[in-house]
């Protein structure tokens, strides 16, 4: 017994030391600034490929990963390929943070660019601590106007024009234009939601019937409550502050039900391709339909940017159906090029966020609005342009070409001004 | 000289107790050196074994010991994890208050639910529980102060300054996780081989010779029931410490995954745990490593780590049943008695 002891005892001493020899050999080599070689740059992101918010958004990362190949094709930035991981986090904010501890620790990346969702990002940042860990990310795909706040996310850099400047805009716009009219909202019942909220606020708009849904649960099935609802309550004009999948949803059952209320589609879930995929809505009946965007249409091929990203699209993008969700995934991933050309020839993480205060509001991209990036504002895009669409499912300005709204997340005013925005760089690359 | 072996072993076996302490003393300093010498990946795939395995250990006990199959513990990790959340936002007392709070909590709860599963038994305890794990963390929709599909956060904060500045966030997280890990196991270890363990096994195999001898199975049995789920709220709760505090960290997968690590693991043997919590941990990263080979194909590559822990599991109940800890025993044990024949021989 005591022998068999002692082995045991011997076994495990020698385990320990085993254990212990494989651990020091697993110390990781210090490289000059992480995810960057003489030859390449890692960066990586997280965004729903499948699950419930997958249609639609799925296409967002291909259509990055198209332009950081369009961009490898013509020499990479400064010389360095750029490597793009995209990771699938099914929008569960979870999952995103599992995915983006991957990135950082396995792959190693230099920054995280274009993660897609509020309460994803949210979590990304509580939970993995991206500011304290100094990794940038960047042009990331949510309107939540808090991710603007410097002291909280130190590396973040929101593009979208924000949820709560929507909510102003086009609470103003249905104040000036459906007066005496009944009104219904229906929005997700987390942050996103929540910031249209405080916009609506401002705006002092109000809705006579206010349907909040979870996020997860915008069926069919949910959107049958909702319409009877809104039907039951004879609502005039009903918003969709939602993703993709509850606009699809309501304007799904609302067509089979007979239902016809004004929509307005928030610019978050109006893309007309994945509305219409998803549903057996004819395409024709968003005729009428009123949205707000900070981009140009993907159907306006003569806009040059647009022109540009269908080319992309086609050769690099395997000539998937071009739609709003390709054109903010080529638009971000333009930022993030011109971001790394202009952290320069040896780019650290540091370099790369004190690059984007101080060019970032003078970088070329496809939005309407100004940028408001500078060493003390966090603020991506700072409007939108109001449109209809037509019977092709296209958005069509309801005033003159280039009017936009410009205004802050906070209580400031409403500017309509006209939108001096950057040409395009000669063939789509940094300069 | 035989005399004074016997005696001296027959000492070791009276003072189990002193073993395993210096047992546990021993891995927690393993550990602790292992933490310091290893990325920081490695760090945080170390507090997730230690979840993984307390998690284990708690359907050790409940399954293993008293019997009951039980398939929502997700549901009860769910709860610690919200117990914790809430006690940690609204109260913000010191770390451990809001760990025990989980535990409370979850037992609680346990104790609840317990009190109706006893009468319940096989497939019909299992569908219960299942339905749990499907219901419970969905809740968190309907009352906002739980915050919905985006969760809520707990904040540990980050660790001591006296540690240093190299001493990352995972580290602090390896750190919490693995003590209040070691700190549960020791304490399942110690009951299970109290006379609590002792009845429940004995309930588990022929309820009426243990009611015979004076037993009361029921009682028994939410007692184990409530000891388990409070465990695994504990595991709960630390899962929300690392992740998010979400409905989606608490899926019906969870549930599966942490029976799929007590199967492979031994469904009888504690130690084997760890091995469970390292296997659920390792699989991902096996099934990466495969899926390299494969090509691009994300339909390929989505099923394989299923592929894997599917070919385990079958592996398992085909060589060790019992798993390979409890084998490894059994084998020893064999091995003695054909070497006490030999010597009576």
């Amino acid at each position: 017994m005591i022998g068999s002891f002692r082995k045991k005892g011997l076994v495990a001493a020698s385990a320990i030391v085993a254990i212990a020899g494989l651990a020091l050999s697993a110390v990781p080599a210090q490289a000059a600034e992480v995810g960057v070689t003489a030859t390449s740059i890692k960066i990586g992101t997280t965004v729903p490929l499948t699950g419930i918010a997958g249609p639609g958004y799925a296409k967002v990362a291909p259509a990055m990963k198209a332009y950081f190949d369009y961009v490898n094709a013509n020499g990479g930035i400064n010389g360095r390929k750029i490597e793009f991981i995209i990771k699938d986090d099914r929008y569960l904010p979870p999952v995103s943070v599992e995915k983006t501890n991957e990135l950082i620790l396995k792959d190693k990346v230099f920054a995280t660019v274009g993660q897609l969702g509020t309460a994803n990002n949210l979590a990304i940042n509580s939970r993995v601590r991206l500011g304290s860990r100094g990794v940038p990310s960047l042009f990331v795909n949510t309107g939540f106007s808090g991710f603007a706040d410097k002291k909280k996310f130190p590396t973040l850099f929101p593009l979208f024009s924000s949820y709560r400047m929507e909510a102003k805009i086009m609470g103003g716009y249905i104040k000036e234009n459906f007066a005496g009219k009944k009104i219904g909202l229906i929005y997700q019942n987390d942050d996103f939601g929540a910031d249209a909220l405080k916009g609506f606020e401002s705006a002092g708009v109000k809705f006579d019937v206010s349907i909040p849904y979870v996020s997860g649960t915008q069926g069919a099935a949910t959107a049958t409550t909702w319409i009877q609802k809104l039907a039951a309550a004879k609502v005039e004009v009903v918003y969709i502050f939602g993703v993709t999948t509850a606009t699809a949803a309501a304007v799904g059952v609302a067509f089979a039900a007979g239902y016809k209320p004004q929509w307005i589609f928030g610019s978050v879930g109006a893309d007309a391709t994945t509305i219409v995929g998803q549903t057996t809505v004819p395409v024709a009946l968003l005729n009428g339909a009123l949205s707000m965007s900070f981009m140009p249409d993907a159907a306006d091929t003569t806009d040059e940017y647009v022109k540009f990203f269908r080319e992309v699209n086609t050769t690099y993008n395997n000539n998937a159906t071009f739609d709003n969700n390709i054109m903010a995934g080529m638009n971000g991933a333009m930022m993030v090029a011109q971001a790394l050309k202009a952290a320069g020839p040896n780019p650290t993480r540091k370099g790369l966020i004190a690059a984007i205060e101080s060019k970032g509001s003078t970088f070329a991209s496809a939005g309407y609005p100004p940028i408001g990036f500078s060493a003390t504002s966090r603020v991506g895009y700072t409007g939108f342009w109001i449109g209809k669409y037509n019977q092709t499912g296209s958005l069509i300005p309801v005033e003159a070409k280039g009017t936009i709204y410009t205004t802050d997340s906070a209580n400031g005013p409403v500017v309509k001004t006209t939108s001096k925005r950057p040409a395009l760089p000669t063939k789509g690359l940094p300069n | 000289m035989l005399k004074r072996k016997h005696e001296e072993s027959s000492k070791r076996e009276h003072n189990p107790y002193r073993r395993r302490i210096l047992f546990f003393l021993l891995l927690g300093w393993a550990l602790l050196l292992l933490g310091d010498r290893v990325s920081e990946l490695r760090v945080y795939q170390g507090a997730l074994i230690a979840i993984y395995a307390l998690a284990i250990g708690s359907l050790i006990l409940l399954t293993g010991y008293s019997g009951q199959l039980s398939l929502g513990q997700g549901a009860f990790m769910a709860i610690g994890a919200y117990a914790a959340a809430l006690t940690q936002i609204y109260l913000q007392p010191p770390i451990i208050i809001t760990f025990i709070s989980a535990v409370v909590v979850a037992a609680l709860f346990g104790a609840i639910i317990g009190g109706g599963a006893a009468r319940l038994s096989g497939p019909y305890l299992a569908g219960t529980t299942l339905a749990l794990a499907l219901g419970l963390p969905t809740l968190a929709n309907l009352f906002s102060f739980l915050g919905g599909e985006t969760g809520l956060y707990f904040d540990v904060g980050i660790a001591p300054e006296r540690f240093g500045s190299e001493f990352t966030l995972y580290k602090w997280f390896f750190w919490i996780a693995a003590l209040a890990t070691l700190i549960m196991l020791f304490f399942i270890q110690n009951i299970l081989k109290s006379r609590y363990g002792r009845a429940w096994k004995a309930g588990r195999s022929n309820p009426a010779a243990a009611q015979l001898v004076g037993l009361h199975v029921g009682r028994r049995k939410v007692l184990a029931f409530t000891i388990s789920a409070g465990v695994a709220g504990l595991a709960g709760a630390l899962l929300g410490m690392v992740s998010l505090v979400a409905p989606s960290t608490f899926t019906l997968s969870l549930s599966f995954a942490i029976i799929t690590g007590a199967v492979l693991a031994g469904l009888t043997s504690l130690t084997g745990s760890i091995l469970g919590g390292l296997v659920l941990v390792i699989i991902p990263e096996i099934a990466e490593m495969v899926s390299g080979n494969f090509g691009e194909s994300e339909a390929v590559r989505a099923n394989i780590p299923g592929l894997i822990t599917g070919l385990l599991l079958i592996l398992t109940v085909l060589f060790t049943p019992n798993g390979p800890a409890e084998q490894w025993r059994h084998h020893q044990e064999k091995k003695k008695q054909k070497a006490l024949e030999k010597q009576k021989n």
